[in-house]
């Protein structure tokens, strides 16, 4: 999968889990960055992206992330 | 992470008077489906149909109280009721773990609720978390 296209697909699952249409993520963008990317919505999100590219994540690989460009690189590894 | 996929659950539960009556005091639904037995015969019913919303009152209690840790919290859950719960009724639950993700300590407990005719009164999954 392109780059840009998992980027749109994880977009897509964001707006599905915050119900927010206007959400336009960058590789760059970080929870501070997106309303309601909050601890609770943060597990919502693992569960759906692993629902999504049917892959499982470790804990400390989620906690390593600064921003959504590096979740990338981590599923990226696993498809 | 306290399960592995497939684990399954099994308890009984009955509507019984006191649970539908305790329901309408604390949440108040006297909706005539639920109070008024001719109406619900003149729909279709058996007799005055339970508030499907006990079971999730026993879905609550499942969770609460009959997983191997007290350490959980429900996340969300999803419920439909593809038929009539009727009073006194003896309800046979089960449950079965599905997905589970490690790493953020994750269960979806997939669930059903058949009445004493082996018919499907509830079903449907719980996401639950670790604490």
């Amino acid at each position: 999968m392109e780059r840009i296209e998992l980027l749109k697909s994880i977009n897509n699952v964001f707006i599905d889990v915050l119900d927010n249409e206007d959400i336009q993520l960058t590789e760059k963008t970080s929870a501070n960055d997106v309303e309601d990317w909050d601890s609770l919505n943060h597990i919502q999100l693992i569960v759906a992206i692993e629902k999504k590219f049917k892959i499982r994540f470790k804990s400390d690989e989620i906690r390593s992330w600064q921003n959504v460009g590096e979740m990338m690189d981590s599923i990226e590894t696993k498809l | 992470m306290i399960f592995s996929a497939g684990d399954s659950f099994h308890e009984s539960f009955i509507v019984t008077e006191d649970v539908y009556n305790g329901f309408i005091r604390v949440f108040g639904d006297k909706n005539p489906l639920h109070t008024d037995a001719q109406f619900a015969i003149d729909k279709g019913f058996e007799g005055k149909v339970m508030h499907g919303n006990i079971l999730s009152g026993f879905l609550s209690y499942f969770v609460g109280e009959c997983l191997p840790s007290k350490d959980v919290i429900i996340h969300a859950q999803e419920i439909k009721f593809p038929n009539p719960v009727y009073m006194n009724d003896r309800l046979e639950f089960e449950a079965v773990i599905g997905e589970i993700s490690e790493a953020v300590e994750v269960a979806i407990i997939k669930f059903k609720f058949r009445n004493t005719l082996g018919k499907i009164v509830g079903k449907g999954e719980i996401q639950i978390g670790m604490l």
